[in-house]
């Protein structure tokens, strides 16, 4: 039997549902399930940087050579040279987490800046700043990459800034989108009229209320593109380098070992790449649905 | 006799066709005065420079060259300035026969001088409402929250309880039922009018002196346009608040103005007490204005199933503004004595009748 309710704003629409009436089962499952993830990736990360691993992931243990899984004292067996493998995929998240962090923060402050600027300043401002996003945009990232990276040194911060700058264009394109709807609308013409000053007209109506979501979606989804990046450059052999452990690479070094039948060294670190990138990129998705609604319903 | 609340003097405002390189006259040489107490009603079609007018009014004008000449002189007990004072020394404009062919204006020298002289002004002593109500309105912000940040702002009050009051108690001032209820709602949950009504609550909540009511009615119900002019009728007269009301619909007009202006093509062509001016019966009047008069349904001309009166031709080219009067390619009651003037002069506005001043040779002796 079905029940309808009536809630207690008589006429009610999505977005002014309280947060908590807003969530269907799908979406919560997704936001749980990247809560979790961002929660195991904290973790790791203070584990990893108080060094309270199960092993030194560093030592090289010649009699233990690809030991399996299961193995006393290493859950998740040993590489190659013997070195225990969940140490090493904890530790592997140093590599992350910062530099992602990074990364997001480069993309969304000069997003924000560059949007507000393109949104609200329109006219010359707003063609500049167009043909820089769109040239930005068009530049392959990975090729952008490899040119700093031969031109300074392969080190996972200098590539996180590419990162960070290539990411400027989606958010600032977003933000500048946004305030012209709005424009559109008449409420910053209004805003105006009411005698609100510029800064607070951007910073609280445009910024805070209406695009926070858009900036969370942005953040939480740059995470899981940040790691993607790093595995796929440090599979090229361009990433973190041996002996620093990063997913990427232990996957890269485990490959060799795959077709002799020592698959766990590479399908370990595979397997968090690809739950981590699946938990952020659900949590993402879930939030876009929640806050905003873009969801069908 | 103190002076008017508004006054607007030759005001011009202009934009700039690129693709046409010519300047589209959007308003050129509004007067207007707005009394204490008083509503005047502005009413022509669209494009003749209602809203840019007011928006002209309130410095709301973005696009280039935007205000370039006139005076806004605003006179209430508190504040006592010329809106556009000093701001031509931004601009050069090059005349010839009396037309402006080029401006050269320091927009930023111009926006800067202009905020200077508009701080305070928007939203304390001028308040503006718009067309859709909705639109204007934060769609992420409770309405009345909406509210209570203009209280804050303008009413003196930072104490977020009694914003909070005061801002049900101007809900409730309009008229919004339940106002407890209403004050979480989100503008995507209320209707068009109570949009409005809550912008006009956010817009009076400072108390301030002038009301431009920019189509205030446009886009409503026939019902609820009703009930909104009734709630504005009825708020003028408890406040006293001046108005200056834009409309292109004459009914709404009617019920609200002391005193009307009649633009045409940029310019009043006609200006008096509302009583006079409105009067389809009276002899005394712009041709426009009698064709617009004309093409207002009402009872008569409904049971008659007489057709509606069209005003033949199209709406002026503010670009290719013709040299005489504005409304000589679809004016009816040129006479042969004055067709050649009609043609190539532009008549000044001539006083016909006390306060009432109409822009027509016929009067012109």
């Amino acid at each position: 039997m079905k029940k309808y309710v009536q809630t207690t704003a008589a006429v009610s629409n999505f977005s002014s549902l309280p947060l908590y009436q807003r969530f269907s089962i799908p979406d919560l499952l997704y936001v749980g399930y990247g809560l979790l993830i961002v929660g195991l990736v904290l973790v790791s990360y203070v584990l990893g940087a108080f060094n309270l691993l199960p092993h030194d992931p560093q030592q090289i243990n010649m009699e233990l050579l690809m030991a399996p899984p299961g193995t006393a004292g290493h859950l998740l067996g040993t590489d190659f040279m013997g070195r225990d493998i969940q140490s090493r995929l904890i530790l592997g998240i140093q590599a992350y987490f910062l530099p992602g962090l990074l990364a997001i923060f480069i993309a969304l402050s000069g997003g924000i800046v560059l949007g507000v600027l393109a949104g609200y300043r329109r006219g010359y401002t707003e063609t500049v700043i167009t043909y820089f996003t769109n040239l930005v945009d068009s530049f392959p990232r990975l090729v952008l990459i490899l040119l700093v990276i031969a031109a300074f040194k392969p080190d996972i911060y200098y590539i996180m800034m590419v990162m960070g700058v290539t990411g400027i264009p989606a958010v600032a394109n977003a933000i500048a989108g946004k305030i012209r709807v709005l424009a559109q609308k008449n409420f910053i013409e209004a805003a105006i009229a009411l005698g609100l000053r510029t800064r607070v007209i951007i910073l609280k109506h445009i910024l805070w209320y209406n695009c926070r979501a858009l900036l969370i979606i942005q953040a939480t989804l740059g995470m899981g593109e940040a790691i993607l990046l790093e595995t796929s450059l440090s599979y090229l052999g361009f990433g973190v380098q041996e002996p620093t452990p990063s997913w990427g690479n232990m996957v890269q070094s485990g490959a060799n070992y795959f077709m002799q039948g020592n698959f766990w060294p590479s399908t370990a670190p595979a397997l968090a790449i690809l739950f981590t990138i699946l938990g952020f990129n659900l949590l993402g998705d879930g939030l876009n649905n929640i806050l905003e609604g873009k969801r069908s319903r | 006799m103190t002076a008017p609340l508004l006054k607007i003097d030759n005001l011009r405002t202009y934009f700039y066709a690129r693709r046409k390189q010519a300047f589209v006259r959007s308003v050129d040489g509004v007067s207007l005065e707005v009394g204490r107490r008083e509503t005047v009603g502005v009413v022509g079609e669209s494009g003749s420079g209602k809203s840019i007018t007011a928006m002209s009014v309130m410095g709301l004008i973005s696009s280039g060259p935007g205000v370039i000449g006139g005076s806004i002189h605003y006179a209430s007990d508190k504040v006592q300035r010329n809106l556009l004072d000093g701001l031509e020394n931004f601009v050069q404009l090059e005349q010839s026969d009396g037309r402006v062919m080029a401006v050269s204006k320091d927009e930023r020298g111009w926006q800067k001088a202009s905020e200077k002289l508009m701080a305070g002004m928007r939203g304390r002593e001028i308040a503006m409402i718009f067309q859709n109500p909705r639109a204007s309105l934060n769609p992420y912000l409770s309405v009345g929250e909406q509210i209570t940040e203009a209280v804050r702002l303008h009413g003196g009050i930072t104490a977020a309880k009694e914003a909070r009051e005061r801002a049900l108690h101007w809900l409730e001032r309009v008229k919004i039922d339940t106002p407890h209820l209403r004050y979480n709602t989100y503008p995507s949950g209320m209707s068009g009018g109570m949009c409005q009504r809550a912008m006009i609550a956010m817009a009076l909540s400072s108390e301030p002196s002038l009301l431009i009511a920019d189509e205030p009615t446009t886009g409503l119900d026939a019902t609820i346009q009703s009930k909104i002019v009734d709630l504005l009728q009825e708020l003028k007269s408890e406040t006293g608040i001046s108005t200056l009301l834009i409309s292109h619909d004459i009914s709404v007009i009617t019920r609200l103005s002391d005193r009307v202006a009649v633009l045409y093509g940029g310019a009043v062509v006609e200006y008096g007490p509302a009583r006079q001016l409105l009067d389809a019966h009276a002899e005394l009047k712009h041709s426009y204005t009698a064709a617009l008069l004309a093409s207002v349904p009402n009872e008569q001309k409904i049971r008659a199933r007489a057709n509606l009166q069209a005003i033949e031709g199209e709406v002026l080219d503010t670009i290719n503004v013709p040299p005489g009067c504005r409304f000589y390619a679809r004016c009816n009651r040129i006479t042969p004595e004055i067709r050649d003037k009609c043609a190539t002069l532009h008549p000044e506005l001539k006083e016909v009748a006390p306060g009432h001043q109409v822009r027509c040779w016929r009067f012109v002796n």
